[in-house]
């Protein structure tokens, strides 16, 4: 099924200030879009505007051709998906029943628990390799596996679209990958549209479809990493001086810092 | 540690089975650690009526209780002097354990009970200023702690409001008030004459004793209430122990939910209060004692209504009968409580969470 978000004329903010003004923004249907930019650009802020967790100051988000602000935020969640950056997990809680807390929009006074929702929690735990953890402790898990029970949840929800703002946070490398491959499995097999949010440039280039860099509440450039990824744009975005290359396994834009204490290694030694 | 790269039907059905099992696992020991603090609290409610000067059997303080004997003496002694007490007993027990751990569970935090966030302290200073000011009936006493309750609770909230509430902003400015509501009583007992002063200490103390039949009537209706509407919203309790942004990206009505579940628990823990007094501590322990017995399988309200019962059951027990010198309830809560209290502050600062 086919949906539409976007964002017209949104600004969004937590003070007296905006944080993102009167921006516009589409997300592309069935793709991974990754928001970048520095600290305090906005993207964690647009994110949370987009899934109404941050009612609009002017301007609307639109999910298929409605205001979010005008659905029930139940309907609401039965699209679109959020998993924030540090959601809190209640003492001693389990896997399992961590991961049911995502069936909430699918269930009502009268509606409880019902096979459906064991099917959509053992559906998501088992493509995040969870499900041989359902019976323990989300506190006696690694970091590595506690992030992959969250995106579970959010799984469990069964959204077309799921957004995740900064989910690599606190996971070393290998688990960075293993996560974006397992979104990447989520949005090719299941035709998930995905958004994140994430710091590391060069995984953003190699993982994004559509990549969104933002700076100071305002979307510098959008597209394909590979059309609109040069050094040119980082330096403007995170003002930093660098070099790009191609990312010499995925082909994609690769960042590498100038930074001041190092000089560039003539090519020929 | 492999993330699977491609999800087969069977694995997904084998783990369906693992899941279902594992909550009807999970739903057995709720239901059975549940139905044993049951049993042991109908225990301890008959117990409290056979002991005293005249002592009952078990099985005449059960047919007293439900109308079935025939001896008056003893539907005297059951029904008109000790079913009452017992039953206040019970009911405030119930009423503040589940009280208790929604607020924890809502604040997200083991020290966010009502007698610590100035709930309680309001009831104490309002019934303390109608029993010295006003000099009215003990009826009105528990009128007053009931609007005292409801005022701090309404009071906290307000002052706590800044795009919503958070549990640490909830808490701390809960004792800020409960410091001015405890500083106003202080002064109110110190202005007082030597009788009403008494009066007042009294009160402060807690004792199921108290209780006239209108204000415990009360309180059993209002748990026949709220005990099951507590039930109905655990449901959305679930969802705002993740945290707001993840409640809200789950759907839920976070603002209106969390402020109708503390309204329940506000009430349930106002209207115990004005039935027995502030008994210090049993809102704090009941719901943690729960948790523990229970652990990682269900939410355990149910489960801390009846500890809360059992807690104030076993301190009525101890106040009336244990101790050469007969007792207010909230003393014998207040012993228990307090060691309860510094282990767990001592706790949670080790472990760095909450507090």
């Amino acid at each position: 099924m086919t949906h539409e978000l976007r964002a017209e004329d949104l600004s969004l903010g937590y003070g007296p200030q905006d944080v993102v003004s009167h921006l516009d923004v589409e997300i592309p249907d069935g793709k991974i879009t990754v928001i970048v930019g520095a600290n305090a650009c906005g993207k964690s802020t647009l994110l949370r505007g987009l899934a109404r967790l941050l009612a609009p100051r002017t301007g609307s988000v639109i999910l298929d051709g409605k205001r979010v602000q005008d659905l029930r935020s139940v309907e609401v969640a039965r699209v679109l998906g959020l998993l924030p950056q540090t959601p809190v997990a209640p003492d001693g809680i389990t896997v399992a029943d961590l991961v049911g807390r995502g069936r909430y929009p699918h269930q009502s006074w009268f509606r409880r628990w019902s096979a459906e929702d064991d099917a959509a929690v053992a559906a998501a735990m088992e493509s995040t390799g969870t499900a041989e953890l359902a019976d323990r402790p989300l506190s006696a898990l690694s970091g590595g596996q506690r992030q992959r029970v969250w995106v579970a949840m959010a799984l469990a929800q069964d959204t077309d679209l799921v957004l995740l703002d900064e989910p690599t946070t606190y996971l070393d490398i290998n688990h960075q990958v293993e996560l974006l491959d397992l979104l990447t499995d989520l949005n090719r097999r299941h035709a998930k549209t995905i958004v994140l949010v994430l710091h590391d440039l060069n995984l953003a280039c190699r993982y994004a479809d559509h990549i969104i860099a933002m700076k100071a509440g305002a979307i510098i450039r959008e597209g394909a990493p590979i059309d609109v990824i040069d050094a040119a744009v980082v330096t403007e975005v995170f003002g930093l001086p660098c070099e790009v290359l191609p990312d010499p396994v995925s082909r994609t834009p690769m960042i590498v810092p100038r930074g001041r204490h190092h000089v560039p290694v003539p090519e020929s030694v | 540690m492999a993330t699977p790269t491609l999800v087969q039907d069977t694995d997904v059905e084998h783990a369906v089975g693992t899941i279902q099992r594992g909550r009807v696992v999970r739903k057995g020991r709720v239901l059975g650690v549940t139905t044993a603090l049951a049993l042991l609290a109908f225990a301890l409610f008959v117990a409290t009526m056979m002991v005293g000067s005249f002592p009952v059997t078990p099985w005449e303080v059960i047919a007293s209780t439900f109308r079935l004997g025939s001896d008056p003496s003893v539907d005297f002694v059951v029904r008109d002097l000790r079913l009452p007490v017992a039953t206040t007993a019970l009911a405030v027990g119930l009423a503040m354990g589940v009280s208790g751990l929604v607020f924890q569970k809502l604040l997200a935090n083991p020290l966010a009970s009502p007698d610590f966030v100035g709930i309680s302290s309001g009831a104490g200073l309002a019934a303390v200023g109608s029993i010295i000011l006003l000099n009215v009936s003990a009826m009105f006493v528990s009128v007053a702690a009931l609007g005292g309750a409801l005022v701090a609770a309404l009071l906290i909230y307000l002052l706590a409001w800044r795009d919503g509430i958070t549990g640490y902003r909830f808490i701390l400015i809960g004792i800020g008030v409960s410091e001015l509501m405890v500083a106003l009583t202080g002064y109110l007992i110190a202005r007082a004459d030597i009788f009403e002063a008494r009066e007042a200490m009294t009160w402060l103390v807690g004792s199921v004793g108290n209780a006239g039949p209108t204000q415990l009537r009360i309180l059993l209706v209002a748990l026949a209430v709220l005990l099951p509407l507590t039930l109905v919203l655990n449901r959305h309790l679930d969802v705002l122990e993740l945290g707001d942004d993840a409640a809200k990206a789950l759907g839920a009505n976070v603002e209106r939910m969390r402020l109708v579940l503390l309204a329940v628990a506000v009430v349930l823990v106002a209207l115990a209060t004005a039935a027995a007094g502030p008994l210090p501590f049993v809102a704090l322990i009941a719901g943690p004692i729960a948790v523990r017995l229970i652990g990682a399988n269900g939410s355990g309200l149910v489960a801390a209504a009846f500890v809360g019962a059992l807690i104030v059951l076993v301190a009525d027990l101890v106040a009336q009968h244990v101790v050469p010198v007969e007792l207010p309830t909230g003393v014998v809560t207040g012993a228990i409580g307090a060691p309860y209290l510094i282990w767990l502050l001592a706790t949670v600062n080790r472990e760095g969470r909450g507090g």
